[in-house]
């Protein structure tokens, strides 16, 4: 069977009882989403298939054939970031990490379905991503942040790349 | 000042929103074996018999580890701090916490390591557990760890973490009433959303790269050139990057034993926690039981305070007698108590063995003098809030273990909090600063503290 | 954690594929979403030599012929969230989004009995409408009511549950603070057009089970809440204990009884 992942077809030769996770990490090589449980409860393995938030691991790649599968790797890169990764840098969403590829394709999914600010309806959306970093607070201003549509300048720092506020005033 | 209120960003905030942040499980080397581990299904058990041979005959199991293969098989972490090894990294005669790991596999896939796993042959005697710290002191109880059931902390000359100051029997006579209360707050698991996973590739050199998740790498690599018996420079560690800690991946739980299967099959071997051994198996933070007795007046001043604690450090000692220490210094809290007993003990029970986690030791002793000033305040019918201003620590204040405030921040901190929650102070306490007590601030048994801070 | 290429793979592409892949059920693992089943595939807890993949079989949607309503077995659980009660809030209650919308009515139905939780979320609220179930076994194609299929759910393959409206329904379940859970204990009931009134409970035993008794007594609630203690055998669990449920379950019964008496 085929999958494309991030607009790349590939050949797949695992079984297609494999899940989803298994094949991207171990046999593609491709380890943006993350295995956090292997049984659905943490959302860390999220990936979108034709747009839409799904549990890799719960997923057998099967079930996958013929989908547009995009994962973080997809959104965007390190000199083009998407809105919604520059956001989780600007709001300091992302502590260890490992929560962040699921968070943002979950919320990327979510505006894309016209979601708004609301923190209610974005906790709602991201209610099955577990954090145990950030107390979840950083990671709903991001996704409102981006719902909105703030736009951030990025910059080059001695320390690293960061964002400001494009159109100026506080955070 | 360009640091301090200036917008700083995280070094890694790109790599992680891009998916470029490397984490052990995201490292790839080719050849990498499968590591499984057989656990103990017992809470305490003496081992009667142990042979790994039918499991290193199938095909595809590249080695089998037990304790004979560990060059010194127990290293105190905390040797620097006097803290005696007692733990062995595999089991040896005796199990003493279910999922103690007691043999690795490495092998060429999941099934296979499961497989040898499932072949080693082994007979355990069960024993009796032990799993409530309360019955640690009943003579009747099972002796589970070779010390006793709670660790001597001094030696012969004495048994706990103890603390005295003042004259405590003079502040329950004096009392207008005792206030007690008992404070058990349960253990509580880190539960990263990475589970503690080790990468180790033997290189040609000689040297060992290991891929860590530890939030502790120096401290790690000390761990396991102990264990391995072998100098600094034939470790490399690589890590840096965790999927949350916490506190839970200080224990150096996966690197040494992962060290061991690397150089006994030569290649490059990967340990990957299940989300249920993560749960089950790794440490947590201890269970707690604090009992609180305080001699306090009508008028809200708490003359002194008599405290148990019983640290529950399961089966080994790992850091709690560390903990146990830092707890004991905090325990009258953000409050200033001149007389006071206090008595902690590191008790052993058949559970698995805790560890730091945010706060270690003092998040307890916290909850246990919060908890029971609120109490306090409403057995005397006083405002909880103007409760705590009365006895905050101010400048010439001293701590349990002695050290005199120079510059407290409790009383701003809590007027603070009231104007925030809306609840209105009396303007004597609205007034209130953290200068040295005088007038009314000062009563009479605290009248020697403050004039001679240095010797109490 | 490859999956091991010893399991066969059967992924037919039409009902009848499926029916004849199933056989009599001996010897085959039916993969509806996978939500359930694939977690026990990834720790080994089930190692099966085939395997019956659903996903392609076109046995998804949801017909209405008048007031008839039939929903596919492989429907996703989260097209029913938007229904009237009690499938809609029952289903809204089952986890999070993203697994409700991988996870299938059938899976869920079906689903075998689990040591840390009760399994089946939507089965008391099927039971509640009155649902009949329509599966094979052998090549043979039955209509059951569901009650008879769920004591033999193992054994035959599940292709699709009907119901007619009910007049009214009402779902009220235990509220957990975060998604991500089986549900812990619901009632769910309805009143069928000709005035037939159903309860059941999901959560209060092995599976969902109708309340009979609570039935017979709703004229009074409270009564009826006491008596649907008689219906169940509740364990502990994971999620509760068997004394929480017993304590829990009459004030379900009687939130449930009251909705179904508000006019629609």
């Amino acid at each position: 069977m085929n999958l494309t992942v991030n607009g790349v077809t590939h050949e797949i030769e695992s079984s297609p009882l494999t899940t989803l996770l298994d094949v991207l990490r171990e046999e593609l090589g491709i380890t943006g989403a993350k295995a956090g449980c292997h049984q659905g409860g943490c959302g860390a393995c999220t990936v979108l298939i034709d747009g839409e938030p799904r549990r890799s691991c719960l997923m057998p790649v099967g079930y996958a054939n013929g989908g547009e599968i995009t994962t973080v790797e997809g959104l965007g890169t390190v000199d083009d970031l998407s809105p919604i990764q520059q956001a989780f840098v600007h709001h300091y969403a992302a502590q260890c990490g490992f929560c962040t590829s699921g968070m943002m394709l979950a919320g990327q999914s979510y505006i894309a379905h016209g979601g708004s600010d609301d923190a209610e309806a974005i906790q709602k959306a991201l209610g099955g991503h577990v954090c145990r970093c950030t107390g979840y607070s950083k990671i709903i201003d991001a996704v409102a942040a981006a719902a909105r549509g703030d736009s951030f300048d990025l910059t080059e720092t001695a320390i690293g790349k960061h964002t400001t506020m494009a159109t100026g005033g506080a955070e | 000042m360009k640091v301090v209120g200036a917008r700083i960003p995280r070094y890694d905030g790109v790599a992680h929103v891009t998916g470029r942040t490397t984490y052990v499980d995201d490292v790839r080397v080719p050849g990498t074996l499968w590591v499984k581990a057989l656990r103990s299904p017992h809470h305490h058990a003496g081992i009667t018999r142990l042979d790994t041979q039918a499991a290193e005959e199938i095909p595809g199991v590249h080695a089998v580890i037990t304790w004979q293969d560990v060059p010194l098989l127990e290293y105190g972490h905390l040797s620097a701090l006097g803290i005696p090894a007692d733990e062995p990294l595999l089991a040896k005669d005796e199990v003493r916490y279910k999922g103690q790991p007691i043999a690795l596999v490495a092998a060429d896939d999941w099934e296979i390591a499961a497989e040898a796993v499932s072949r080693i042959d082994i007979d355990f005697e069960e024993r009796p557990a032990m799993l409530d710290v309360r019955q640690a002191f009943d003579p009747e109880s099972p002796e589970i760890h070779r010390e006793g059931n709670w660790y001597k902390h001094f030696e012969d000359e004495m048994d706990r973490r103890q603390i005295r100051k003042g004259d405590i029997e003079w502040a329950f006579e004096h009392a207008d009433t005792i206030v007690q209360g008992v404070y058990r707050p349960a253990a509580i698991e880190h539960a990263p959303i990475e589970t503690q996973t080790c990468q180790v590739v033997p290189e040609a050199s000689g040297r060992l790269t290991i891929y860590s998740c530890t939030q502790a790498l120096y401290f790690s690599m000390g761990v396991v050139a102990a264990h391995l018996q072998v100098p600094l420079n034939k470790l490399k560690f690589v890590g840096g990057t965790t999927g949350g800690g916490f506190g839970g991946k200080v224990d150096t739980a996966t690197e040494t034993m992962c060290a061991l299967l690397a150089m006994k099959s030569g290649k490059p071997v990967k340990w990957r926690w299940t989300r249920e051994e993560e749960f089950l198996c790794s440490s947590t933070r201890a269970p707690w039981h604090m009992e609180l007795a305080d001699a306090v007046t009508k008028d809200g001043w708490i003359l002194g305070r008599k405290m148990l604690t019983l640290h529950d450090a399961g089966a080994y000692s790992r850091f709690s007698p560390y903990g146990l220490t830092k707890h004991s210094f905090h325990h009258t809290g953000a409050y200033t108590i001149p007389n006071l007993q206090f008595d902690g003990y590191v008790v052993y029970t058949n559970r698995t063995p805790t560890t730091a986690m945010r706060g270690f030791g003092v998040t307890s002793v916290s909850f246990a003098t919060e908890t029971h000033m609120s109490r306090i305040a409403d057995v005397l019918g006083i405002d909880p809030i103007e409760i705590r201003l009365k006895n905050a620590n101010r400048i010439g204040d001293t701590s349990p273990n002695g050290i005199v405030y120079t510059d407290p921040s409790t009383v701003s901190t809590i007027q603070t909090m009231a104007e925030a929650i809306g609840h209105e102070l009396p303007a004597d306490y609205r007034t209130m600063t953290s200068e040295p007590r005088t007038g009314a601030l000062l009563p009479e048994h605290l009248v020697a503290q403050t004039a001679n801070p240095e010797e109490h | 954690m490859v999956m091991d290429a010893a399991t066969e793979v059967l992924m037919p592409s039409s009902e009848d594929e499926a029916i004849a892949a199933f056989g009599d059920g001996t010897d085959v693992l039916v993969v509806g979403g996978g939500t359930i089943v694939v977690p026990e595939l990834t720790y080994r807890r089930l190692q099966p030599s085939r395997a019956l993949m659903l996903g392609d079989a076109g046995l998804s949607g949801i017909e209405k012929d008048g007031s008839r309503v039939t929903i596919g077995a492989m429907t996703p659980v989260q097209e029913l969230v938007e229904m009237p009660a009690p499938l809609g809030p029952c289903a809204a209650n089952v986890a999070d989004i993203e697994v409700r919308s991988q996870a299938t009515v059938g899976g869920n139905l079906c689903a075998g009995e689990g040591s840390e939780a009760p399994r089946g979320d939507l089965q008391g609220a099927f039971l509640a409408v009155g649902a009949t179930a329509r599966s094979a076994a052998g090549g043979d194609v039955t209509e059951q009511p569901l009650e008879e299929f769920l004591a033999k759910r193992g054994e035959r393959l599940l292709l699709s549950v009907s119901f007619e409206e009910p007049a009214a329904g009402a779902f009220a379940g235990l509220d957990r603070p975060h998604t991500h859970d089986y549900t812990a204990l619901a009632v769910s009931g309805a009143r069928a057009a000709d005035g037939t009134l159903r309860l059941a409970a999901t959560g209060a035993g092995s599976w969902g089970a109708r309340l009979p008794s609570a039935e017979a007594a709703a004229g009074d609630p409270a009564a009826a809440g006491e008596a649907a203690l008689e219906d169940v055998s509740p364990h502990d669990d994971a999620l509760a204990s068997a004394w929480y449920r017993t304590k829990v379950l009459p004030v379900l019964v009687r939130r449930v009884l009251a909705d179904l008496k508000e006019p629609a």
